[in-house]
């Protein structure tokens, strides 16, 4: 045995470690087989239960053109340009148009793949543009097991319930990786020539989240602490009408994704603590059915001037309509969603009729989580990051979707899935197994071990708290200056004391130790939030899914350009860039916030 | 604002490292609002004792690993509201990993 491996548990060899086995990285770990390259998945969960792909809605976009050749009713109306206009123009112009365009060519394959894998499919519908149908829809839950019975059947390796904690890099190039099992607590050197990493999002920084459990931002940390550009950090997705209260539904979107569906939408009405429609007075036409931004912003506003419910939301409310015809709209959905769709997700067949019926006595407290990650790594149309052999797919990868998402995440995720998949094969075909160093394992392996062998300090759970005090009241939806300055000194003050303070003093054992995994992803949790709050201070104006109270204008003279964000000695390096531009030339003036997102989203009023 | 109730959680223990056999901790979890089994479990982790194994993920029922045996009865943790005092226990009470999750899980 050589001297780097026997400090592990466990080594292990591939040509092509994916991390996460998800939209994303399930996707690309299929498509990489099929290049007949050597794939080993490491997943923080168990394929096809983990991550935000089980619990999308789920929707996938096509466009109408190309939908016809899958056998969808399409729209001859549409066509790949327009919907790379479209997404353009809804991303306020800070997109990577080069990605965009890889987006829109690439979405027909990463549908016919679900498809041919056996992936159930709901209908095909208006999803996206209301104008004309471009959605493909299905359930979460069955897109992640379409992709794990396939990843079964190629007999893919997978290390399940194992977390990556470190990339090992040498020469400016990757040479493997250092990772962890939850359950046995063995650590495990992964050597290889490439990495995708495919780790979803960093949800963990907001007490009030969508997400799941494993969505702690390990990969764009991991990346971070290795040199790696990240982009759009401060792109944080908020999403509103999100059950506030009672504990038991507090993340579910199940209301939401409801007041986007007709009929359904037509009747769901928010209200204040007075019982006032408050969207009367932030968007008196479009009222409820404005904008997710417009929504969101109007709804913390509310909060904000203590017209909120008890647990910092605002209401959804029914009460104008009759018991009779609440018990037409619960019959409605149970016949669609149980006879129709037959979905056996818990949120649609048991929590929506629930809380229906909830409806007809009280209203529901519902408010903004932090819902899709739009900033992360920097990646090229190819997925390549800025280290060779580093390669970044879906949610954790930035630089697709500019100010603001609204097509499909779970096309895009498909799509980076599928093109990683296809290129990191012929990196690893083009490169030997570059040499481990050794002084970095060991540095890896004694900072994860530290908190288990300190007896005083912090405990993780102590310092959560601190950090979700700091998430919700001073990065939230609404940004101001002031705050988000406040917000970067305490988070520093935590990165520099309290994460190297870290203690683990209940149990030593290695095994399922939550509070030893939670603190190996604090550090990632921190590097996510921190970057965050730092390009929100820099970003002086707002746009799409960005809002600063202090600069409420959409500024395209000053601010079209992206902020990029790296380790350099140790040191936070920062600097903008402009979008890539292919076809749309990008667009002078200022606008105010409200133009801005009305231009972006005329057509396109429903996610 | 609602009223808070206290309950008893009893939980099963099982460190095969340290213990020579399972026993049970009892935890006081506040109730306020309508509150799973999982809440209870994560709030005995947040307040009481970290150390406590259990699994958790989407928190919704889309995972479908949180399989626990309450007051018996095989359920998942996420999903089943909790009223009263309750005893949690693994599924399959051999090949404990530690406390709440065994092997298979
Ligand atoms: C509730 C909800 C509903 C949504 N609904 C929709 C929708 O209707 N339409 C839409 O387009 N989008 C929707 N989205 C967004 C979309 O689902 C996600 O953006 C997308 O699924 C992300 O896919 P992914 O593969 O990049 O990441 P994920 O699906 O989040 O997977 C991440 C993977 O990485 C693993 N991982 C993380 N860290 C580590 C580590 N350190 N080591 C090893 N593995 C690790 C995780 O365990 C998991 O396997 C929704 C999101 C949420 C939360
Ligand atoms: S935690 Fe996923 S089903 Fe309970």
């Amino acid at each position: 045995m050589g001297e780097v491996e026997k400090f592990f548990d466990r080594i292990i060899s591939t040509d092509l470690l994916i991390v996460g086995s998800e939209g994303a990285g399930g996707h690309a770990a299929i498509e990489a087989h099929s290049h007949g390259t050597d794939v080993l998945i490491v997943t923080k969960g168990k394929i096809g239960q983990c991550g935000a792909s089980q619990m999308a809605g789920v929707d996938f976009n096509v466009d109408g053109k190309t939908a016809k050749i899958l056998g969808f009713d399409g729209d001859d109306r549409d066509s790949p340009e327009r919907f790379f206009e479209d997404l353009v123009r809804e991303g306020l112009y800070l997109n990577n148009q080069k990605m965009v365009e890889k987006y829109v060519e690439y979405a027909p394959k990463a549908m016919k793949d679900l498809m041919d894998w056996g992936m159930r499919i709901y209908g095909y519908d208006s999803v996206h543009t209301e104008e004309m149908a471009r959605g493909i829809t299905s359930a979460g839950t069955l897109w992640v097991a379409a992709i794990r019975k396939k990843v079964k059947e190629l007999k893919i390796p997978m290390l399940e319930d194992t977390m990556l904690i470190d990339l090992l890099v040498s020469d400016g190039r990757i040479a493997g990786a250092v990772a962890l099992s939850i359950k046995s607590g063995e650590t495990v050197l992964i050597k290889c020539k490439a990495i995708i990493l495919a780790t979803g999002g960093w949800h963990r920084a907001y007490s009030f989240n969508t997400g799941s459990y494993d969505l702690s931002g390990d990969g764009i940390g991991v990346a971070y602490r290795a040199g790696v550009e990240l982009i759009s950090m401060e792109m944080v997705q908020f999403c509103p009408i999100t059950m506030v209260w009672p504990p038991k539904d507090r993340g579910s979107i199940a209301l939401y994704v409801l007041s986007c569906i007709d009929p359904f939408d037509k009747y769901i009405q928010l209200v204040n603590n007075k019982g006032e429609r408050f969207m009367e007075e932030y968007d008196p036409i479009n009222l409820e059915k404005s904008t997710k931004e417009i929504v969101s912003i109007a709804s913390e506003l509310e909060v904000e001037n203590g017209r909120g419910g008890p647990h910092g939301g605002i209401f959804l409310s029914l009460k104008h309509l009759r018991t009779k015809f609440i018990d037409a709209i619960i019959r409605i959905a149970n016949n669609r969603i149980k006879n129709e769709l037959k979905d056996t997700r818990y949120e649609f067949i048991t929590l929506i009729p629930e809380l229906l019926e909830k409806c007809k006595t009280e209203d529901i407290e519902v408010g903004n989580a932090a819902h899709y990650m739009g900033g992360g790594i920097k990646v090229n149309e190819n997925t390549e990051t800025t280290i060779p052999g580093l390669f970044a797919a879906g949610e954790c990868s930035g630089g697709l979707w500019g100010a603001v998402r609204v097509a499909s995440a779970c096309t895009e995720v498909g799509v980076q899935g599928i093109i990683a998949g296809g290129v990191a094969p012929k990196y690893v075909k083009k490169v030997e197994q570059a040499e481990i160093n050794k002084n970095q394992v060991k540095e890896i392996l004694d900072r994860i071990n530290k908190p288990l062998m300190r007896d005083e300090g912090i405990t993780p759970n102590e310092l959560t708290k601190k950090i979700h005090e700091i998430s919700g009241q001073k990065v939230g939806l609404i940004k101001e200056g002031i705050l988000l300055k406040e917000a970067i000194g305490e988070l520093e003050k935590i990165i520099n004391n309290d994460l190297e303070n870290l203690c683990i003093t209940s149990t030593k054992s290695k095994e399922l130790n939550d509070e030893w995994i939670k603190a190996i992803e604090l550090r990632n949790i921190l590097t996510c939030l921190y970057l965050s709050a730092k390009s929100s201070l820099i970003r002086e104006e707002s746009r799409g899914e960005f809002y600063r109270r202090d600069y409420t204008n959409t500024d395209h003279d000053n601010w079209l350009k992206t902020i990029v964000m790296k380790q350099k000695n140790g040191e936070l390096d920062i600097k903008f860039e402009k979008p890539v531009v292919t076809k749309i030339s990008l667009p002078k003036g200022k606008l105010t916030y409200q133009e801005a997102i009305g231009v972006a989203t005329a057509s396109l009023k429903r996610e | 604002m609602e009223e808070k109730k206290i309950i008893k959680v009893k939980c099963f223990r099982f460190d095969p490292h340290k213990d020579e056999k399972p026993y049970y901790d009892t935890f006081e979890v506040p109730i306020s609002g309508k509150m799973s089994v999982q809440d209870c479990l994560v709030y005995i982790r947040e307040n009481e004792d970290p150390s406590l194994a259990f699994f958790i993920n989407c928190r919704l029922g889309f995972c479908k690993r949180c399989l626990i045996r309450v007051n018996g009865k095989s359920c998942f943790s996420c999903l089943t509201n909790v009223e009263e005092d309750i005893t949690v226990e693994p599924l399959i009470k051999d090949k404990i990993i530690r406390d709440l999750w065994s092997k298979n899980s």
